[in-house]
């Protein structure tokens, strides 16, 4: 027993690294953001799975209705084209592309489909950079070209039509990025395209419109604190919502419900994704 | 749950010396021993969820850590390639020369036995945690224990003769 107290000692004689402190504070923070990332993508596929069964019962989806009829969109007025549809892999990034465009008389569509075209390829030009980073950062921490090959990137352009009438449609694009981190931007479009006008918040809800929508949100934001006391959602004086504005992103639902959305981490923990939230007039 | 997540990260934070030393015992390098904590308490927060109460925490995370020492020599055993001419009768001799130490000796048991001896004389963990831990029987642990002992003490005997 008094070898093993020796084997014993030996062992704890192991000087500890001065690091150690650093990599295990990192490895926390790392491994904390990876299970939030988990547990978004689970909702982002149980979300896109959704949303996939309701396009496909109203056939709503630019695609399938492409596909059963070989035309897009059909309205008198205007019509939304995916412009550039392609799958591909390159350089271990995997492309999902599908780009939308406004087919329509006068300078709004013009605008719209020039903005969305800068969107689309500032994010692949972005995507292609932070793969190229992530690479030599793999490669200059060590990472072999075995281990390398196992990764891949998921380029995600994508557009979904939240609802028309024959003069107005309201759309968002939306661009995604997954890898280590994991990234969306949505861009909306409310357009008229009758009157050849942007919709606003303000066209649908009134003169009101500031007060109508800060106090739907404020509602929901008190009412999504649990017992313990916890929101995800921050409070005014550490960032959170204050009061939406001219820039406030929004889509008209089916129905015709203005839903005000939220950038991730804008006003809420990343947890709780792009808070959404429907302003019904009552 | 936060409750959890900040036990777990005081547990961690608390007891990184002893991870770290667990795994230099595996790996016997500095880096690699390093490489395993990273991995193990990245994976240990990642994995979170599957923990289902902070009195099994301890045993929790040391299966996590063991699992990914245990990983990285098999890899590095896969690696490691000898050419036929450099292998000398010797390789083929019994690892266990009785003037080592007995730390020596004991990282020369099976991995299996190491980690029972390891855990029990060196991190002061029960046969149960043990069990728990290598998913294994509490009593197979206890006759491994046993076996590994016997080895032990037989080298020991060989010592002083």
């Amino acid at each position: 027993m008094n070898e093993l107290k020796k084997a014993r000692a030996e062992y704890e004689a192991v000087p500890i690294p001065e690091e150690l402190a650093n990599i295990v504070q990192t490895s926390i923070q790392q491994g904390k953001k990876n299970y939030w990332q988990k547990r978004l993508k689970q909702g982002f596929a149980a979300a896109a799975a959704c949303l996939a069964l309701t396009f496909g019962v109203l056939n709503l989806s630019p695609t399938a209705a492409a596909i059963a009829a070989d035309i897009p969109i059909l309205s008198g007025l205007f019509q939304i084209l995916t412009v550039r549809d392609f799958q591909k892999q390159e350089d271990g990034i995997d492309y999902q592309v599908s780009v939308p465009e406004v087919k329509a008389e006068g300078a709004l569509a013009q605008q719209v489909n020039a903005a969305i075209q800068e969107q689309v390829d500032a994010h692949l030009a972005r995507a292609v950079q932070d793969w190229q980073d992530y690479r030599e950062a793999f490669f200059a921490t060590g990472g072999t070209e075995e281990e390398w090959a196992d990764r891949e990137m998921n380029v995600v352009v994508d557009y979904e039509i939240k609802s028309q009438t024959d003069t107005s449609v309201s759309f968002v694009v939306s661009l995604a990025e997954g890898w280590v981190a994991a990234h969306e931007e949505r861009y909306y479009y409310n357009l008229d395209l009758a009157q050849n006008q942007n919709i606003t918040l303000q066209m649908l809800l009134g003169d009101d419109w500031v007060q109508i929508c800060n106090d739907v949100i404020q509602r929901e934001i008190a009412a999504s604190v649990d017992e313990q006391g916890f929101s995800m959602f921050f409070a005014a004086e550490e960032g959170g919502f204050v009061s939406v504005d001219e820039n406030t992103a929004f889509y008209i639902s089916a129905d015709g419900t203005p839903v005000v959305t939220f950038p991730k981490y804008a006003i809420a923990a990343g947890a709780a994704g792009m808070p959404e939230f429907p302003i019904v007039v009552d | 749950m936060a409750f959890v997540v900040t036990q777990l990260e005081n547990y961690l934070i608390e007891n990184q010396a002893r991870f770290y030393r667990l795994a230099y015992s595996y790996l016997q390098n500095r880096e690699e021993a390093l490489d395993a904590v990273q991995t193990a308490v990245c994976r240990a927060l990642e994995g979170r969820g599957s923990l289902r109460s902070a009195e099994m925490m301890r045993s929790w995370f040391n299966r996590i850590l063991i699992n990914i020492c245990l990983d990285m020599l098999r890899q590095k055993k896969r690696v490691i390639t000898v050419a036929p001419e450099d292998l000398t009768a010797g390789s083929y001799e019994d690892p266990l020369p009785a003037d080592e130490t007995l730390i020596n000796r004991i990282n020369a048991l099976s991995l299996e036995e190491q980690t029972i001896i390891k855990l029990r004389f060196f991190e002061d963990l029960s046969l149960k945690e043990i069990s728990e831990i290598t998913n294994v029987n509490l009593n197979t642990v206890k006759t491994r224990l046993y076996s590994a002992l016997k080895k032990l003490r037989i080298s020991m005997e060989g010592e002083i003769i």
